[in-house]
């Protein structure tokens, strides 16, 4: 217990030390927020070209959908200034022999990697996501009450986290390859599929992103919550978290000892 | 007691055997064929609280592969060591709590924050108590010269300041053992001499046991008390630093300034392996064998023909020596 506690501490040491080193690039940061909120803005005249050809998708209207945007948006915001120095153990850290320093410290390497994120860009997608979801739950007619705020908060960081772990699933390709950061893109990338009402893809999508790789979990169900389409699929999503990350500890743990005694 | 058992060490390495051509790497692509490269040979050695050892040889002896094994960092193939009752590649984390490690030029320290920072970071990290951490960090600080380098941002240092806060960061939680790997490359004199210095300081107010790898024998002769000799992955010395030259070093040079000679010393001197080198009306420079003959033995024989007014002597350097052991390794291979 004492471990944990420690771990968490020390996580969050680093990642006050992440943020310190973030406001010295202020401009970088303000730069790259801006990319991302236009990068964001394309997407989203995509969603409203499509409204201006149909009512509505699987009984789904624009501002149902923008909600969904919305919500998955903060999910993103927060797992990619979490997580996102996961990106750089290939390319960084393995191949340039940093990863060394970090296997010689008291503390376990994925809590020196993941505080180490700072991608504060990122604050673009949770900026954006939070905008949107306000207006849409006004638009929509959902009081926002206490218990709301609360609600989306907490299973906005249970989604990061299971965008976290699945990112730190597939980070293992590190310990083989330096290009592992493109092999985490693109299962990254998959939760794009959850943007939209899963009911509009096949069976084969439908089990990858609610079993496979269960984004559906982030952002999709705790909308369906929000909208009162559906109560109770939301609190899965904390299961599935907990169950993820611990596959990903242990999957990341077999990787590391096999990294360390080929030495490759 | 030793602080560090090493038995049987083995690592192995797995290669891709390269074939020429484009034809070869395609076959490599498809089908790799590996070839296995022993890095480690089955080493053997103890090393006691305290001691300063250094841990030598050529680029691709196997050090750096052993002190990752010894780290935890690498598992060995086979064999096995015990760093203070734990095998540290098992419980590497525990491990990790008692040493200190400097490799080369990579650094432990956050490159965008001030190196104050870096230090507290440290302190929380090994959970270091306030009094401890005050009392090293006061002490290091003198010694070091880092009073004006402290609230500087790690990138902007330059080369040596890195190192003088990168050592001062690795012994701030009071490590009992420390690896340092090339802690001095690339650095100028003084840096190096205050480094050593701090070292020594160290290891004798806390009995620090200390490795050390480094290709500036100035470091081993400053330093170690101790040398562990490697070659190919093999230890081909293991012992006190004074025997080493004893036994490798055999010879020495002296330089007489004499007056008053009576003849040619060339002609008339019989001591077994001594050699003139130079000699003048006032001057006579011999190498000689420590196995052979002594000093005072040389001085006798030479007083018999000339007066001798004073004696320079020059020890054989560790460079000079490690030098022809592997020019002898060498051709014993071929």
């Amino acid at each position: 217990m004492t471990k944990i506690i420690y771990g968490i501490k020390m996580y969050f040491i680093f990642f006050k030390a992440s943020l310190k080193e973030m406001l010295i690039y202020r401009l970088d940061c303000i730069v790259g927020m801006v990319s991302q909120i236009v990068t964001q803005l394309v997407e989203l005249i995509f969603i409203w070209v499509v409204f201006q050809n149909t009512q509505s998708i699987s009984g789904w209207n624009f501002m149902q959908i923008l909600l969904l945007y919305g919500i998955t948006l903060i999910s993103i915001g927060i797992s990619d200034l979490c997580f996102d120095e996961l990106y750089q153990i290939g390319p960084e850290y393995i191949k340039e022999g940093e990863f060394d320093k970090i296997l010689l410290r008291p503390v376990h390497p994925l809590l020196s990697i993941i505080g180490a994120s700072r991608e504060f860009t990122a604050l673009g997608h949770l900026l954006l996501g939070v905008i949107f979801t306000i207006i849409m739950l006004i638009k929509l007619a959902i009081p926002i009450t206490f218990i709301l705020i609360l609600k989306i908060i907490f299973f906005s960081i249970v989604g990061a986290a299971i965008i976290g772990a699945i990112l730190t699933i597939f980070s293992i390709a590190s310990f083989w390859t330096y290009r592992a950061n493109e092999v985490m893109w693109s299962f990254y990338k998959i939760y794009t599929f959850t943007q939209y009402p899963i009911d509009i893809y096949n069976k084969f999508i439908k089990i990858l992103i609610t079993i496979v790789l269960p984004y559906a979990f982030v952002a999709y169900f705790p909308t369906l919550n929000y909208l009162g389409i559906n109560y109770n699929m939301i609190y899965l999503s904390i299961v599935v978290a907990i169950v993820l990350w611990v596959i990903a500890i242990k999957v990341w743990n077999w990787a590391l000892s096999k990294y360390r005694s080929t030495g490759s | 007691m030793s602080i560090i058992e090493v038995k049987d060490l083995v690592k192995t390495y797995k290669i891709i055997e390269k074939e020429d051509g484009l034809r070869g790497y395609v076959k490599n692509l498809i089908k790799p064929k590996y070839k296995e490269f022993t890095a480690v040979n089955k080493i053997n050695f103890n090393i006691k609280k305290g001691e300063l050892v250094g841990y030598i040889g050529e680029n691709g002896a196997g050090k750096s592969t052993t002190i990752k094994m010894l780290t935890g960092i690498l598992t060995p193939t086979s064999g096995k060591v015990i760093v203070d009752g734990i095998e540290p590649y098992k419980k590497r984390i525990e491990n990790n709590k008692k040493i200190g490690a400097v490799f080369g030029q990579k650094t432990q320290l956050w490159w965008d924050l001030p190196v104050i920072e870096s230090f507290r970071l440290i302190k929380q990290m090994y959970k270091i108590p306030e009094g401890e951490y005050r009392k090293n960090l006061k002490n290091f600080t003198e010694i070091l010269e880092l009073s004006d380098l402290l609230e500087k941002q790690v990138k902007n240092l330059s080369l040596g300041q890195k190192m003088r806060c990168e050592i001062a960061a690795t012994f701030l939680h009071n490590p009992q053992i420390v690896y340092l790997d090339e802690p001095t490359i690339g650095l100028d004199v003084f840096v190096k001499e205050n480094i050593r210095q701090f070292i020594k300081n160290v290891n004798k107010q806390k009995n620090t046991t200390v490795i050390l790898t480094t290709h500036d024998l100035k470091d081993i002769e400053d330093v170690c008390e101790r040398i562990i000799l490697l070659d190919k992955g093999n230890i081909i010395y293991d012992g006190e630093k004074q025997k080493f030259k004893d036994i490798y070093g055999k010879s020495a040079i002296a330089e007489f300034i004499v007056e008053n000679k009576t003849s040619l010393i060339k002609n008339n001197i019989n001591i077994r392996e001594l050699k003139i080198i130079e000699e003048t009306d006032t001057n006579l420079k011999v190498k000689f064998s420590h196995t052979e003959t002594t000093i005072i033995n040389i001085v006798e024989e030479i007083s018999k023909y000339c007066k001798i007014i004073d004696i320079h002597m020059k020890e054989a350097e560790l460079e000079d020596i490690l030098k022809e052991i592997y020019k002898g390794a060498h051709t014993n291979v071929k």
